[in-house]
């Protein structure tokens, strides 16, 4: 309850705040003014915009006539540091962020954002049940039926798949809040309603839950229980009115208690982003994973990120403060930007909560910005993308008329005319109707990259897939406590979702054995690309190398290019530019958008079902790298950044 | 890993200096025969770490006609006889352009001449010196190059003898190709015709006038097209040096001395491979020397500058040219780019197609779409120019970022936004919130009240303690000065006054890191920060943005 300090301290010249509680906190509301509703743990179908253009209309109040869109996401991430096993076996020291949310759906490849509902579920600690370093790791292996003495074995077993899936998926750490208390002068009731003084201001609010209780007296008998504060500032014959505060009580002549000795009025013990450190740093300290945690969004989303600095073990001697950037957000605040050098930075053992409404659909990824020539190399690199508000429209063979809706809000318009950054106009193609465009014969659940209008960025599977590259002789350095050259940078490990080929065909989340002698999910990631033969998979390209250029080339299944640094790739008159190859390129800070559809012949409705004479061989494709001194993992010339692409 | 104290103890008299903004400054020939009197010459540039980096690179031989933007006043002691970049071309689209070139490189570095791609050669090459690229000039000699503008847009222009040696010594540079016909709806410069109307995202003039503001553009807009008009520019050019490369061209041209061209050993063989570069330039400056003003004198052979700044909803044109031999992924923090040309050819949807016209706001008559791409990350690539527009306006951020509160007594925290057709904040130019954002007006973003700000938002930021400060961070999450004292205080939450590059009293801008994506460029000869880096702000009305020094 830290609702005072700013008026306190806005008095004061040089602003010596009063440093109260914990540092480590998360930050999770289930509602806010953009979502008043009760329940915001569920995304609710697109059917009217949310703001509509009322003339003279001045603020967030007067123009809301719509519905709520989206929902509250959060998620919880360690800053620290870990490490990560390269295809050549050898364990490579990272600078990395690790998931403290989500932990089951990150160890199975998925996001970590999660609901509120989800993520402010405290973990059910009990004498037999609680998070312990490692963990999911840990917990998959066994506890205490098998100590882990040389790590388990891929793939993993039935047994421990299905306790992955259980794992917890909160946020690690959530915890009820001990209560603010305070001392009862005296406590009386007429009829029903009961008058509380205290002895010092009450800071109860209407609506408050308030817990009545005492120590090992008996005098407030009849009194003890939980309430519901029904007024504030009572007058009374001892204190100010704001010592006081009344509740209603169903139980009747009660008599006046003046004076009791441990008598107390309390807050209910809450959820309220206060967490148990304990818990943080067992499963947050040397918990790296690369890449760092998936996030993943729907446009409308309020996302609440925080980013827990537990320290990097391994280097004492730094006390690195680490950032989260969000690469190519729109219009992005420079307060949650995450570059240190424009905005404020979290030290070590505190929580920072980034807070964004989510931009417009695309691929984005994310990093640290602290030093970036050096935590970027050190593996600080993650993914994140936001989904079109076409996933959650109702009528799905009617994408321009809900294009049409989205005009209506002055956010998510798209007028040409008068916005030069304008990336997806309404399709020249015109309303599927008159065009025959999408016409949905063939997915219950339509998924699309970007709001497109007319259906063409349709995808039945999607795999985001980050590029990236080690240097081993960086990592070192940066390990064994001597200074770095940046110059001298020269990449031998070649990435795919932090992992090397054949590592990347590998289902499981790759673990790995850190200093402190226990394995953890370093690598969650596989990146198998397994299409249904005669559908499209999106593949959400990125590339957060810091030293060159990476070519990423298909063998056989070609690359349909929708879009580029998060915008669909289409011109202002609304005509789609996606062109068809079969390689792409990134430097570093850049993401494109492609589908591969394994339909041999181009569909003019993405949505009709692949005829069976067209349909891609079944088999095993690759996607590689035609650096061909890429195709490597350090000293074995074999491996590096590739993967197969499995038609089945 | 903290490398920075070299840096910082060095940078303690300049390294935050916030007064100096950027522009594209240029130098004209005249009017529809532009000419040009250039030079090639060796002369010494500085990097931040203290180097002086032995190069090649043009200069005026004699002074030119004139200097521009005119709000930024000539440079004291004119255009120097050698400068890295070259001196910024600027002529208009129909102009007949002549450069003469004076080859005063040291002899033993042979014939030097210019490559103008983008433009076809009108002059005719002299006996015996015509090279395999372009028109030489001898040692101590001359050439000259006349070509027609043919069309706008920017332009890299750079050595075309030996070019993986001259360029890299230094020898490139810009040209601006200005349209001739800017669209009415762009206005003209100057005149009461200026700025878009308020139905389009533009309309800045009257702001640019209530806060007494210069105009520091070369033009209304970079092409014949109504949708580039544009309200602020900057040039940016990339490179790298190879410090290795320079050592030994100096070594070699001291050996040879004074020997005659042609003559046996007066010749240099400079290993160009295996390439090294450790400084990495933006207009021929390492950050932080970047954002030092154009002309600054500790700089007399790096004129340029790079130190963007605008105000929320300012069309800003970004000019990026890759003058050196690798690609530089070049992120712009804050919005996308969109790509209006490459190497000045404007890249537009089919304009026989009817229905690619369209009619941009306020214009008379459809003009083709836009087909450029709208990228975060505009890859600089060897030799290509490009031109882009963006702009930043807070549209979306789901809080107020002026932090109004209703409830103040201060006028300026109660000020009123009335939506424009497009949702800003059009209608008051005078006002501190001009192109504000309306939807989000009034919207908190903390949970609880802090100083004069409104609570009941949904963020709850960490005591101050908890974080570290950096120096280009306004002091809260707010944007501009008056929201920034009411949140926090005179001071802010910076780190003690006097050591921070963006004031929390005077500017409190929201500060945009643009720099080169390939991190490790962003270092200056291994120390970070350095390098290709920059720092862009978003300047709330009440800074007035001054480009002129």
């Amino acid at each position: 309850m830290f609702s005072t300090r700013g008026w306190i301290a806005f008095g004061l010249t040089l602003f010596a705040l009063p440093a109260m509680g914990q540092s480590f906190r998360v930050q999770c509301p289930t509602s806010t003014i953009t979502h008043p509703g009760a329940d915001n743990n569920h995304e609710p179908a697109y059917s009217a915009a949310t703001y509509v253009p009322v003339t003279g209309t001045a603020d967030y109040t007067s123009g809301k006539t719509g519905p709520v869109n989206g929902a509250i996401k959060c998620q919880q991430i360690s800053g620290g540091d870990g490490y990560a096993t390269m295809a050549d076996g050898t364990q490579t020291y990272l600078f990395s962020f690790g998931p403290l949310s989500g932990l089951a759906d990150i160890a199975q490849g998925r996001p970590g954002t999660e609901f509120p509902s989800v993520f402010n579920n405290p973990f059910p600690v009990s004498t037999t049940n609680f998070l312990v370093p490692g963990d999911p790791a840990t917990t998959v292996d066994g506890v205490g039926t098998s100590p882990i003495s040389g790590g388990f074995l891929q793939p993993l077993s039935p047994g421990q798949l299905a306790r992955l899936a259980g794992a917890y998926n909160g946020a690690v750490g959530q915890d009820y809040d001990s209560a603010d208390t305070f001392t009862i002068y005296d406590i009386s009731e007429s009829g029903n309603t009961v008058t509380v003084v205290l002895n010092s201001q009450a800071p109860f609010q209407l609506g408050d839950q308030v817990v009545i209780a005492q120590g090992n007296g008996t005098d407030l008998n009849g009194y003890v229980g939980t309430f519901t504060v029904t007024a504030v500032n009572v007058a009374n014959g001892f204190f100010p009115p704001n010592f006081a505060f009344q509740y209603s009580d169903p139980a009747t002549g009660l008599a006046d208690v003046n004076g009791s000795s441990d008598a107390t009025a309390s807050y209910h013990p809450a959820i309220d982003g206060h967490v148990d450190p304990r818990q943080i740093m067992d499963v947050g300290v040397m918990n790296g994973n690369i890449p760092a945690p998936l996030m993943a969004i729907d446009e409308d989303d309020e996302f609440f990120l925080t980013l827990t600095n537990v320290g990097m073990i391994m280097r004492p001697d730094l006390f690195e403060q680490h950032t989260v950037h969000f690469h190519g957000y729109p219009n992005a605040s420079s307060f949650y930007d995450g570059v240190p050098d424009a905005s404020v930075a979290i030290n070590i053992a505190a929580s920072f909560t980034y807070y964004y409404l989510a931009p417009e659909a695309g691929t984005y990824f994310w990093h640290c910005h602290i030093t970036p020539p050096e935590h970027l190399q050190m593996g600080m690199v993650g993914q994140i993308y936001v989904r079109p508000r076409q996933d959650r429209v109702t009528s799905p063979t009617h994408l321009y008329a809900a294009l049409q809706t989205q005009e209506g809000d002055l956010r998510t318009k798209c007028d040409s005319t008068t916005d030069i950054l304008c990336s997806n106009p309404l399709p020249a193609g015109g309303d599927n109707l008159t065009t025959g465009g999408f016409t949905g014969d063939i997915a219950t659940s339509k998924k699309f990259a970007y709001n497109d209008g007319d259906g063409s960025t349709y995808y039945d599977v999607e795999y985001p897939v980050q590029m990236h590259s080690f240097d081993p002789n960086f990592h070192f350095v940066g390990m064994t406590f001597n200074p770095e050259g940046f110059a001298d940078m020269k990449d031998k490990y070649f990435l795919l979702n932090g992992r090397s080929y054949p590592d990347t065909v590998n289902p499981d989340p790759l673990q790995t054995q850190s200093a402190d002698g226990v394995y953890h999910f370093s690598q969650p990631l596989p990146t198998i690309i397994n299409i249904p033969a005669g559908s499209r998979a999106l593949l959400r390209l990125s590339n957060l190398n810091v030293t060159e250029e990476q070519t990423l080339a298909s063998l056989g299944v070609p690359m349909q290019v929708i879009a580029l640094n998060a915008k669909l790739l289409r011109d202002q008159a609304g005509n789609n530019l996606y062109y068809t190859t079969n390689s792409i390129t990134l430097g570093g800070g850049e993401s494109l958008d492609v589908i591969l559809d394994t339909c041999t012949v181009a569909r003019t409705d993405p949505s009709q079902q692949c005829p069976a004479a067209n349909l891609m061989p079944k088999g095993t494709y690759y996607l590689y790298t035609p650096n061909l001194d890429h195709l490597s993992n350090d000293a074995e010339n074999f491996g590096g950044q590739m993967t197969e692409v499995r038609v089945n | 890993m903290k490398r920075v104290l070299p840096l910082v103890a060095a940078a303690a008299g300049w390294l935050f200096l916030s007064a100096a903004q950027a522009a594209a400054p240029g130098i004209t020939g005249g009017t529809g025969t532009p000419s040009f009197d250039l030079t090639a010459a060796p002369a010494y540039i500085t990097q931040p770490d203290g180097q002086a980096v032995y190069s090649w690179g043009y200069g005026c031989n004699t002074q030119p006609a004139g200097f521009v933007p005119a709000a930024i006043a000539p440079p004291p002691t004119g255009c120097p006889t050698m400068q890295i970049p070259g001196p910024t071309l600027v002529v208009t689209e129909g102009d007949t352009v002549t450069v003469t070139l004076h080859n005063n490189l040291p002899t033993p570095a042979g014939n030097t001449s210019i490559l103008f791609p983008g433009f076809i050669l009108t002059s005719v090459c002299p006996a015996g010196q015509q090279g395999l690229l372009a028109c030489e000039a001898p040692p101590g000699g001359m050439v000259s190059y006349t070509f027609k503008a043919a069309s706008p847009g920017t332009r890299a222009y750079y050595s075309g003898t030996q070019g993986d040696l001259q360029v890299e010594m230094g020898l490139y540079g810009a040209i601006i190709v200005l349209p001739a016909s800017v669209p009415t709806v762009c206005g003209t410069i100057g005149s009461a015709s200026d700025g878009l109307p308020a139905s389009h995202p533009g309309n800045n003039k009257a702001a640019r006038a209530a806060w007494g503001e210069s105009d520091f553009r070369l033009a209304a807009s970079a092409f014949d097209h109504p949708d580039t008009c544009y309200d602020r520019e900057y040039l940016f050019q990339f490179s790298a040096i190879d410090p290795n490369v320079h050592v030994q061209a100096l070594a070699q041209v001291t050996a040879a001395g004074n020997c005659t061209a042609g003559a046996a050993g007066c010749s240099l063989s400079v290993p160009t491979e295996p390439y090294h570069p450790t400084y990495f330039l933006i207009n021929g400056r390492s950050m932080p020397d970047d954002m030092d003003p154009n002309y600054a004198a500790q700089y007399p052979h790096q004129p340029y500058n790079g130190n963007p700044h605008m105000h929320p909803g300012e069309l800003v044109l970004v000019r990026v040219i890759g003058q050196d031999r690798w690609q530089h992924p070049f992120h712009e923090h804050g919005n996308h780019v969109r790509v209006l040309a490459r190497d000045g050819n404007l890249i537009t949807a089919d304009p026989t197609v009817a229905s690619n016209l369209i009619t941009y706001s306020g214009a008379a008559a459809g003009a083709a779409a836009l087909a450029g791409p709208l990228l975060f990350t505009t890859t600089t690539t060897p030799g290509v120019a490009m031109d882009g527009i963006f702009y930043w306006t807070g549209k979306g951020l789901n809080w107020d970022a002026y932090g109004h509160n209703p409830a103040s007594k201060d006028p300026l925290a109660t000020l009123t936004c009335t939506p424009d057709a497009n949702g800003y904040n059009t209608s008051a130019p005078a006002a501190v919130n001009y192109y504000e954002w309306c939807q989000d007006h009034d919207k908190p973003l903390q949970v609880h009240p802090f100083g004069d700000v409104a609570g009941g938002g949904p963020a709850t930021l960490p005591d101050p303690n908890l974080f570290t400060n950096g120096a280009w961070y306004g002091g809260s999450p707010y944007l501009g000065p008056n929201a920034t004292t009411r949140a926090t205080g005179p001071t802010g939450t910076t780190p003690p006054s006097g050591t921070i590059a963006n004031p929390p009293t005077s500017e409190a801008g929201f500060a945009f890191m643009w720099h080169s994506h390939d991190e490790r460029e962003i270092t200056t000869n291994n120390i970070f920060p350095g390098g290709m880096l920059m720092m862009m702000l978003v300047d709330s009305r009440e800074f007035v943005i001054d480009e002129s020094n």
